[in-house]
């Protein structure tokens, strides 16, 4: 089941608000893990034995982790089996595949073996299990004593098949306990449409450009059209990521959980490391946390701190998809950033802003060709289209008619990626308050009532080739 | 008088935040209420119903995809929404 889906927005989830609210105190937690369990079934079915079986795994390792009793190398020893275990599920269940080609190609054998399918989410509740387990561990959290609490944690709907990942320190004490207020569920309420609607509205239609391009003949694309594409792609894969990431939070918040902000504007940043900081936030600091400070961060020598840099990316970008293009994508990020610690930090600031912003748009643009060609040769084309290279023309007809079409979602895919549209309220709020809070309100139902819509329209399927 | 004035404003402001809760209830009870529909003379086909339940199709996940099909081929008022859809990207993406 995915978010942006009609069954979910007007089944699965006034049905599950329902219960939630009119069950009593009591049974919340219930209602939430049983709902989260169907949630995961209904796309599922047979893997949601594996997420129970790993949670059982990783409670029981805990709990043996937790006790004052465990001598010290015990509890090493129990870390490594849950290390082995959970990034074992993760290797088999998603890079199987890859390794395997890889291998052949490299030794130009055919190796075939039947490559599992993809448990939807596995990546990311492995890391927060690996998050949890790590933590008691550390000695940082206690272990949760309670089962059900924990597959709640691992499980909750809201961010399991597409985060953010949430630390379990984060939301230990929400997890217990947890005020649930009028307000809160209705800022939830409004933060779920918003991201419904990036997706619904806006990720999905400037996608299209996107895959119109895509499937166009390499010598007919122009120079321009390329870059209309790719900023396309650029735009569509925000939406649509920090879309699902505010459905999440706002699906949090109407249960009475408050998760961290995965994304802030990250098109606005001035250099490569401040998109980091802005994208993905839950990711960057579940690397940054458990695997670039535990191997000395930047307060080693030089060489080694390059190595931590290097690895990082290297998981980084292998952790968004079983393809090397994505390795690729990772280390190319990895570069830059090694590139501005070293030698942009100082000269950087004296840049001007404008300047600063279009290096950092310049390079994230290139950086999402590598992310979405899974084939090195059809980046490298790619790229030599976009620098007119390739012999394209700078423009053609074909590409005026398209920009003049989708000018006007452009403006709009903008602005959403600013922060203005944002200020431009608040400021509005302070002159006139009263109107303020009816447009909101007005807001939010055409939001819901476009991307309703957007929804139904998406399974409008007309048989074309009817005969009686 | 003024106190309930106030009390009056902050009801009627609760119900206006409620609004998109409402509608999605209401597009839920009316799915279940509204009789099912069997052709569609728009898209020309016939729209999908209500599954049978096997054990296996749910476990191959088939039994899920027919009833988010069902659910969205008996959606209250579909051809409105299409409309809708069809006008706006009309008046956005001038196709």
């Amino acid at each position: 089941m995915v978010f942006s889906s009609l069954f979910f927005v007007f089944a699965f989830l006034p049905i599950t608000v329902i219960l939630y609210y009119s069950l009593g105190k009591h049974f919340r937690n219930i209602i939430l893990f049983t709902a989260s369990l169907f949630f995961y079934a209904w796309g599922e079915p047979v893997y949601v034995l594996l997420m129970c079986g790993s949670i059982m795994i990783n409670y029981y390792i805990c709990t043996l982790l937790g006790r004052d009793d465990t001598s010290r190398r015990k509890r090493k020893f129990f870390l490594i089996i849950s290390l082995v275990f959970n990034l074992g599920c993760l290797a088999y269940f998603k890079y199987f595949g890859m390794i395997l080609s890889t291998i052949a190609s490299i030794g130009s054998w055919s190796l075939q073996a039947g490559t599992p399918a993809l448990p939807i989410g596995i990546s990311f509740y492995t890391f927060q299990t690996l998050s949890y387990v790590i933590d008691v561990y550390r000695g940082k959290i206690k272990s949760q004593k309670n089962l059900i609490l924990l597959a709640l944690y691992i499980t909750m709907f809201p961010q399991l098949v597409a985060g953010p990942i949430v630390n379990y320190a984060d939301i230990e004490s929400q997890l217990a306990d947890r005020s649930m207020t009028f307000k809160k569920f209705f800022s939830g309420m409004r933060r779920f449409l918003c991201g419904l609607a990036k997706k619904v509205l806006l990720a999905n239609n400037i996608g299209l450009l996107w895959s119109e391009v895509k499937a166009m003949p390499g010598t007919e694309i122009s120079v321009l059209m390329a870059w209309a594409g790719i900023i396309a792609f650029a735009l569509q894969i925000y939406f649509d990521f920090s879309g699902y990431s505010d459905m999440a939070i706002g699906l949090g918040r109407m249960f009475g959980f408050r998760f961290k902000e995965n994304f802030r504007y990250p098109y606005v940043s001035q250099s490569i490391s401040e998109f980091w900081r802005r994208w993905h936030i839950s990711l960057g600091s579940w690397f940054k946390e458990y695997v670039y400070i535990p191997l000395g961060g930047s307060r080693v020598g030089k060489w080694k701190m390059i190595r931590n840099l290097f690895l990082v990316w290297f998981l980084t970008g292998l952790w968004h998809g079983a393809s090397w293009n994505f390795v690729l994508w990772g280390l190319y990020f990895g570069t830059l950033i090694l590139i501005e610690k070293l030698f942009l930090q100082k000269s950087m600031t004296r840049w001007p802003k404008a300047v600063r912003h279009i290096y950092l748009l310049l390079f994230v643009i290139i950086g999402w060709v590598f992310f979405e060609f899974t084939n090195l040769t059809d980046v490298l084309s790619f790229l030599r289209i976009m620098f007119g290279v390739g012999g394209n023309a700078l423009i053609d007809n074909q590409t005026i008619v398209k920009l003049n079409a989708y000018a006007s979602l452009y403006i709009v895919c903008i602005i959403a990626a600013s922060p203005w549209s944002k200020k431009l309220a608040l400021f509005f709020k302070r002159i006139h308050a009263d109107i303020y809070r009816v447009a909101v309100n007005v807001y939010y139902c055409v939001l819901m009532f476009f991307s309703t819509a957007y929804m139904v329209a998406s399974t409008y399927n007309p048989f074309i080739y009817f005969r009686f | 008088m003024r106190i309930n004035n106030k009390k009056d404003w902050a009801i009627i402001k609760n119900i206006v935040c409620m609004f998109p809760l409402l509608f999605i209830l209401a597009m839920f009870i009316l799915h279940l209420a509204l009789p099912d529909k069997t052709f569609s003379k728009e898209e020309r086909r016939y729209l999908a119903q209500w599954p049978v339940f096997h054990f296996e199709r749910v476990i191959d996940g088939s039994y899920e995809t027919k009833v988010e099909s069902y659910f969205s081929d008996q959606f209250p008022f579909r051809n409105f929404w299409v409309h809708i859809q069809e006008g706006a990207d009309q008046i956005l993406l001038r196709k």
